[in-house]
């Protein structure tokens, strides 16, 4: 199967792409991370919901792009103002389980990851920017870029305290903190400075970095959990190391990545 | 460059902040059961988080996996990512408290109060073999009657709560010494305080507690409990921190440098628990120990003085009982009782006799309970003792 030459162009249409992909994916996250808890508040089944709900409702937004433009707009403010909404109300509810009770850093490192659910805030913003910010203007590139880098950012927090609950038992722990670190700190640099096209080519070597290290980690938490302590693997897979966690690395370098060649392409024609 | 290594600077500082008795264990698990058990028991079961935060296993770093990671022979079962044991025994205990567990084991706690009900069942026939070196006789015995009398429900809910401290585990090990100290609280201070003991050690066959609340020592606790320190550490308790003493306090403390036990056999000099009181085989030494602690805060003659009443009061109920057991062994040599224990009226008359007020009357007299040698002692014996005779003359009559 070939891809339309328009969609090889449509940077507006990855972004959806990206998006729709990713609630589905969330999906399946959201019901291994909460089966922790065995959904235990009703609560924790509304992410899990609304993911099959966006991803369902994107597919017909996407669908609907080129013949009801008027429709795919509608239809991605849902998406997005739900998925935000979903995103603020996750982080209070995560930080709820102990951090007010106590407000230490052991309360964040030890309570359900509270920066988590951020990853629907940031797919709601990206969707509410993908139709309100000019896709052809400098703005839009730097909106994903920036959403990207919460997105490493986030990354961060999350390895620092998932890796802190085993108190960095093994030395590679440290890697996806680095790693991310290097992240924040590369894309962060557009909104500082002006930057060169050799410069955007350096953050793509370290975005490819990035997915790597993430595409190890899943690799290293899913052998981890078939040595769990439970004989059945799915549960080791759902109490153990979080096996899809890693992979927000490289989904986050394909988002940057978009940012950053929209950015580059813009720039060379400009 | 420069922001990435900032964030890193900055994570490896806030990390190394992180107390070592967190992080410095033997695995990854252990680090994780230092906060993660507690993120969900917060939810659900709040109070073992409450209790174990209050212990001085939480003040020690002992965290939840150290205790109910599976010990030698134990079950694991997964739990949330742990591989644990919720069936504790002494046997998680001792991988800490070795040299405490020896001494439970060496105690009437432990194997012979199991004996007590069940008789051997259960236990190997090495737990007998070692029981027997220490109380012959008290843990190669048949199961008690009652057993069979009164059945299973009875046994569970009733002996079984008291008498499991000594039971025998699946993992080899005898009892638990949660008993006494409590679950999660691990508490030294629970286990001196007498309504401790008093779970078991009440009613008319051993009524150790009501015979404390009657005594000096009793009354004296119950207005000062407030300015005792039951906190104190085992090996350097003193009689500041305990200037009135509970049961543990004479029985197992060590008071002033005296060594501290977990079997209090080490003290007691008589088998009071019998119909006919023996001396115990460590009489002499036993005897001893139990004075040196009473000298702690009393002088020889008076110490002296309670242990000459004493032993005259199980002289004198020795004497009844035998009268008592004579009619009874008249009875059924001439053929006039018959039939399985506890199956004819005076076999429970003669029982209360010796397993109440008997019991209740030497207990008294050791512990400063007057109105228990007298009133719930002597006397009922005084009164069955006229029962039996009337009970035995009207058996032989009715023949």
């Amino acid at each position: 199967m070939t891809i339309p030459e328009k969609w090889k162009a449509d940077h507006v249409l990855w972004i959806e792409a990206f998006a729709a992909s990713n609630f589905a994916f969330l999906t399946l996250d959201i019901y291994m991370a909460h089966s922790v808890n065995s959904f235990r508040r009703q609560a924790e089944l509304v992410p899990l919901f609304f993911s099959i709900f966006a991803a369902v409702v994107m597919a017909a937004a996407i669908a609907a792009r080129e013949r009801r433009p008027g429709l795919w707009t509608v239809l991605g403010h849902i998406v997005g103002w739900g998925s935000l909404a979903v995103g603020v109300a996750g982080v209070v509810l995560h930080l709820e389980s102990s951090f007010f009770a106590e407000r230490t850093l052991k309360s964040l490192t030890y309570a359900a990851p509270f920066a988590a659910p951020l990853a629907y805030a940031g797919l709601g913003l990206l969707l509410i920017m993908d139709r309100m910010v000019d896709a052809q203007s400098r703005e839009w590139p730097l909106w994903v870029l920036l959403l990207a880098l919460g997105g490493f950012a986030g990354n961060l927090v999350l390895s620092l305290t998932d890796h802190a609950v085993n108190g960095f038992f093994r030395w590679a722990e440290w890697i996806p903190v680095i790693s991310s670190a290097y992240a924040v700190g590369f894309l962060t640099m557009p909104f500082l400075i002006t930057v060169s096209r050799p410069y955007l080519s350096l953050c793509g070597y370290a975005l490819l970095a990035q997915a790597l290290v993430g595409v190890a980690g899943f690799c290293i938490h899913a052998a981890a959990n078939f040595h769990g302590p439970s004989a059945k693997i799915l549960q080791n897979f759902i109490d153990g190391a979080p096996p899809f966690a890693p992979l927000l690395f490289p989904n986050l370098a394909v988002l940057a990545g978009i940012g950053l060649w929209v950015l580059s392409h813009g720039e060379a024609t400009e | 460059m420069v922001i990435g290594s900032a964030l890193i600077i900055g994570a490896f500082l806030v990390n190394g902040r992180r107390p070592s008795v967190e992080t410095q264990q033997p695995d990854a698990a252990f680090v994780r059961a230092s906060g993660k058990c507690a993120e969900c028991h917060l939810q659900q079961q709040y109070s073992v988080v409450h209790e174990y935060e209050m212990s001085a296993h939480a003040r020690k770093g002992v965290n939840c996996l150290d205790c109910h990671a599976a010990a030698e022979n134990q079950q694991k079962k997964e739990h949330h990512g742990f591989a644990i044991t919720t069936h504790m025994t002494a046997g998680n205990c001792r991988s800490c408290h070795e040299s405490v567990y020896q001494e439970f084991l060496r105690s009437r706690h432990a194997a012979v109060s199991w004996a007590a009900v069940y008789g051997e069942k259960g236990l190997t026939p090495q737990q007998v073999s070692f029981a027997e070196q220490y109380h012959p006789g008290y843990a190669k015995r048949p199961p008690h009657p009652f057993v069979t009398l009164e059945g299973g429900s009875a046994m569970n809910s009733g002996c079984d709560q008291c008498h499991a401290i000594g039971r025998p585990n699946d993992d080899g090990a005898v009892g638990t010494c949660t008993a006494c100290h409590a679950r999660h609280s691990g508490s030294v201070a629970l286990a001196r305080l007498p309504t401790t003991c008093g779970q078991c050690h009440l009613g008319p066959d051993h009524s150790q507690i009501e015979i404390y609340e009657e005594s000096k020592h009793g009354m004296m606790f119950a207005a000062q409990e407030h300015l005792l320190n039951l906190n104190a550490p085992p090996k350097a308790l003193t009689t500041r921190d305990m200037f009135v003493p509970t049961c543990a306090t004479c029985h197992m403390s060590g008071l002033n440098g005296l060594k501290v036990t977990h079997d209090p056999s080490e003290r007691l000099s008589y088998y009071l628990a019998d119909a006919v009181t023996n001396k115990r085989p460590n009489y002499t030494i036993a005897q001893a120990n139990m004075k040196q602690v009473c000298n702690q805060c009393h002088t020889k003659p008076l110490i002296d003085r309670v242990y000459q009443q004493a032993e005259q009061v199980v002289a004198s109920t020795n004497d009844r009982v035998h009268t008592a057991q004579d009619i009874m062994n008249s009875l059924r040599k001439d053929g006039f009782l018959a039939g399985k224990p506890f199956s004819n009226p005076i076999d429970f008359v003669y029982f209360d006799f010796w397993h109440y007020d008997g019991r209740t009357a030497k207990h008294g007299a050791f512990m400063g309970g007057a109105d228990f040698v007298q009133w719930h002692g002597n006397y009922p014996m005084l009164k069955k003792l006229v029962d039996l005779r009337a009970m035995s003359d009207e058996m032989r009559k009715k023949r």
